[in-house]
């Protein structure tokens, strides 16, 4: 054989050396949509649960699978999310792969204790597990939960998740809590992480009190539809959980947080000169907040002005006050809606620099600029000694109130004759 | 620019040369001889009393190749009837030509003239009486434009230069010829303006037509064989096409166009990658029209040869690439499908592309057949026996249609066969060969030369140009000639 011969024999031969290294067909693998983490029962152990789609759900294929569950949830005992995946492997038929996987469920057993940072810090080792995978804090076992979560109207899981946490982060009811947003916080050792609340378990001897949308998740008085409620928000403080937020309250954390979208909320507050009846309003975040931080070097103090311009349209005066046309009672409204929302936000704002001494905000992105370097940053120690002792000033300015496509009521003293 | 060529070692033209003999009879003898005249049946001889000299002349021609009312008309009746002194005043047909030696009588024979032999001369004399057999001229079959000329080249020189100079009337549009064979002597005609061409590219293709060592080269897509500098390679570089209009846009560009007898198509040379990219439409077009063609062709290029690539590649390595939703349906669908996926892909390729070559092959009666049958076998059939899976329909039955609209067709087999390669670069480390692979491609089409013009020129290297290589300008904002050709002439007004 001639030189050439041999070399293409040679350069034909040496692509099977690498034997496709890392290629995997799709259908030899099980794409989990949800992971849980609870306790498990010594210490240091905890019980995974894998929520697996099964991909024959849902597809066209008429013959396949009709009859079969849309996902699969199995539960085993672990100390690391990897190695159960391949004890997993001794019932699960597929490789389990970790890529698709939406969100991450932790028990608030879980989330509570020391040892939460600890098990999901693999997360930030392993490639497989994406930056976006959202981290939702149940208040029952997180196995329970992702058991008893049946969507009726999405069959597939991962689209139930998609949507659910898609619409209620626009509408601000709870935050933005990706993994990589977790460690960014918490690394930062500065702010609060804030990470989604939700539950399967019905409040039952709640009193129907509150109003509008102060409720955390299992309390919204409801009927039908899917048991599980996405509601509020719980506060971590360097990587573990110590309270929670309501719905209310996380909005109040999405207005004030520049780092956090927020397109519009619809929020009914009560009529200042009827105020047997509501008010229902859509509120709009047209600009960000200005966050305006004064430090002084010295006396290591900052004064925080924030200033909130948003817009109003009103979509329903059920006291029909003719607040359209009528400019005292306008003002009044506007009066009293600022001075309602302002009254809350100092109200949330007290209670993180007392009981929390942190913000939600991440409002230590301002103060960094006002340090020479990171030792500086770190001496001045914004969540123990600059933030609970800040003074802060948040004022809401409206900016446009529209009254929608029709500006009067029906009259009703003429209807009522 | 010119490269330097391989000198090979020419072969000393056996040019000897024959004189005619005076002595008629034995001359016409041995004539007969050398044309087995008695076996080849339309080979003619005829013999005529000559009213002026009063003298035999001898005719001969191949009675097949010629027009026999214009020997009657043009020969035989003037030397039977006028009179005159010599040959010269009684033929007075334009092509009359006195030739001295053997092998030039061979020659005009061969190419359709009629050669007379004076008894006791040593002379004969010849007139171009040829009349091949063609074609009409005919709408172009495989480049057909909406907006545009339809006529195409068809097989005869004379209609062909024709159709060339009925679009450009300049006096400086130069038709030479070379010869090419060495036993069936062939005329390749050289058609280009003379103030604009590059000398030194004229020289290297007049030079590669004298090297051509080889008994006939009977056409155009045999000469283009010959001329190439890499037979070997995936790119085509010199640019076919049966348009007159294609071939008379690039002459006044300042390319070289090549023509012979018995081909409806032209070469053009020397070219580069977006000429096989381009179409004339596109001109013809307006600015906008012909623009949007050009962007829906880089799609269907990009799709065409990537799509199959792509989606072995993502299926196979990066699962995480792909939507959620999309992947457990093709999970869903693969899961009762014997075969990987690589081989899927190959499957639904290959029969496509033995389709397509039947398609071409099949006589014109049993044309519907092959489109009930392929698109039975391609579609629902074998989707329902499991053999493949529905995507794969989808991604194949795209990059298949998609090759389409590369007009041309040796870029289009350039392009498929780029598809087959990344198709199984993609198989073996996923995106990180699937590029490797299509840097390389890249890397090779930038090393190549046409004729010593860079392959991807104007781009790189770039040169000054009319701006029409992926997008076109304006034909009125148009200023110049393409600079890689380094024609006489730069400017275009």
């Amino acid at each position: 054989m001639t030189y050439k011969k041999l070399m293409v024999l040679f350069l034909f031969t040496l692509p099977l050396l690498t034997s496709c290294y890392d290629k995997i067909e799709l259908e030899q693998q099980s794409y989990v949509v949800a992971l849980g983490i609870d306790k498990g029962e010594d210490k240091g152990s905890y019980t995974f649960s894998f929520q697996i789609a099964n991909p024959e759900v849902g597809s066209t294929m008429a013959t396949a699978g009709s009859s079969e569950e849309p996902k699969e949830t199995v539960s085993i005992l672990g100390s690391d999310i990897i190695t159960a995946t391949s004890l997993a492997n001794s019932f699960v038929t597929k490789k389990i792969m970790l890529d698709h996987m939406k969100i991450i469920v932790v028990s608030e057993e879980v989330a509570r204790s020391e040892g939460f940072i600890r098990v999901i810090q693999s997360a930030s080792r392993i490639p497989q597990i994406r930056g976006s995978v959202q981290i939702v804090v149940s208040k029952e076992r997180a196995s329970q939960f992702l058991k008893k979560n049946k969507p009726t109207m999405e069959t597939r899981p991962h689209k139930y998740f998609q949507y659910m946490l898609q619409r209620a982060q626009q509408t601000g009811i709870i935050p933005d809590a990706d993994i990589h947003r977790f460690f960014q916080i918490t690394e930062g050792d500065a702010d609060l992480f804030l990470a989604i609340y939700a539950t399967t378990m019905k409040e039952e001897n709640k009193t129907n009190t509150k109003k509008d949308h102060d409720y955390l998740a299992g309390e919204i008085p409801k009927q039908g539809g899917n048991p599980t409620q996405f509601m509020g928000s719980a506060v971590f403080k360097e990587g573990m959980m110590i309270d929670t937020l309501t719905g209310e309250d996380t909005r109040l954390c999405n207005i004030l947080d520049k780092t956090v979208d927020m397109d519009e909320l619809f929020v009914s507050f009560p009529d200042p000169i009827k105020p047997t009846y509501q008010v229902g309003f859509n509120y709009a975040q047209s600009s960000e907040p200005k966050v305006n931080i004064n430090y002084d070097n010295k006396a290591n103090h900052a004064s925080i002005d924030v200033v909130v311009p948003f817009e109003l349209e009103i979509i329903a005066i059920p006291s029909m006050v003719d607040y359209a046309l009528n400019q005292d009672e306008q003002n009044q409204l506007i009066q009293k809606f600022e001075q309602t929302i302002e009254a809350k936000t100092n109200q949330l704002i007290t209670k993180s620099q007392e009981t929390y001494g942190s913000d939600p905000f991440y409002w230590s992105l301002y103060i960094r600029k006002f340090f020479k370097d990171v030792p500086a940053y770190e001496k001045g120690d914004w969540n123990k000694k600059i933030f609970p002792n800040a003074a802060i000033h948040v004022d809401y300015q409206l900016k446009r109130l529209t009254f929608g496509k029709m500006i009067n009521d029906s009259k009703i003293e003429e209807v009522r004759d | 620019m010119i490269q330097s060529k391989k000198t090979r070692s020419k072969k000393t033209n056996s040019n000897k040369k024959t004189a005619i003999n005076p002595n008629t009879k034995e001359q016409i003898e041995s004539l007969k001889q050398l044309f087995s005249a008695e076996i080849n049946k339309d080979f003619c001889h005829r013999t005529v009393f000559v009213n002026f000299n009063k003298k035999n002349a001898y005719l001969f021609y191949y009675s097949s190749i010629v027009n026999s009312d214009k020997i009657e008309q043009a020969i035989v009746r003037p030397l039977l009837e006028h009179d005159g002194e010599t040959y010269e005043n009684v033929l007075t047909n334009e092509s009359f030509k006195i030739i001295d030696t053997l092998e030039q009588v061979i020659d005009h024979i061969n190419s359709g003239k009629v050669v007379i032999f004076s008894e006791g001369e040593a002379v004969a004399y010849s007139l171009d009486v040829a009349q091949f057999q063609h074609r009409n001229v005919s709408p172009s079959a495989n480049e057909s434009v909406v907006r545009g000329p339809q006529e195409a080249f068809t097989e005869s020189l004379h209609v062909n230069i024709s159709l060339i100079r009925k679009q450009i009337r300049d006096k400086q549009l130069i038709t030479t010829a070379s010869t090419v064979g060495k036993r069936s002597k062939q005329d390749v005609t050289l058609i280009y303006i003379a103030d604009l061409v590059n000398k030194e590219v004229l020289q290297d293709v007049e030079e590669r037509l004298r090297d051509i060592n080889t008994d006939n080269v009977r056409n155009v897509e045999l000469l283009e064989q010959f001329l190439e500098e890499r037979p070997y390679s995936i790119f085509p570089s010199i640019y076919y096409t049966e348009r007159p209009d294609n071939a008379a846009a690039y002459i006044e560009d300042g390319h070289i166009v090549l023509l012979m007898d018995s081909s409806s198509a032209c070469l053009i040379l020397p070219v580069t990658f977006f000429t096989f990219f381009q179409s004339p439409e596109d001109r013809y077009s307006r600015f906008m029209f012909g623009n949007f063609s050009r962007i829906v062709r880089i799609i269907g290029f990009y799709l065409t040869t990537m799509i199959s690539a792509t989606y072995v590649a993502l299926a196979n390595y990066h699962s995480e690439m792909i939507p959620l939703d999309l992947m457990l349906a093709i999970t869903s669908s693969r899961e009762r499908v014997p075969f990987p996926l690589i081989i899927e892909v190959l499957i639904m390729e290959v029969a496509f592309e033995l389709i397509r070559e039947a398609g071409i092959r099949i006589p014109s009666a049993l044309g519907p057949t092959i489109g009930i049958v392929g698109a039975l076998i391609l579609g629902q059939a074998a989707v329902e026996a499991n053999i493949i899976s529905p995507i794969i329909v989808i991604v194949s039955a795209l990059s298949g249609l998609t090759s389409f609209a590369i007009s041309d067709v040796s870029l289009n087999y350039t392009v498929r066969i780029t598809r087959f390669m990344f198709i199984i670069a993609a198989g073996f480390m996923g995106m990180l060969t699937l590029m490797g692979a299509l840097l390389l491609w890249i890397m090779y089409a930038a090393s190549l030369k046409s004729f010593g013009v860079p392959y991807l020129s104007p781009v790189a290297p770039t040169f000054r140009s009319p701006k029409d290589t992926i997008f076109r300008k304006a034909i009125r904002n148009e200023h110049f000639r393409p600079g890689q050709l380094r024609p006489k002439d730069m400017r275009k007004k």
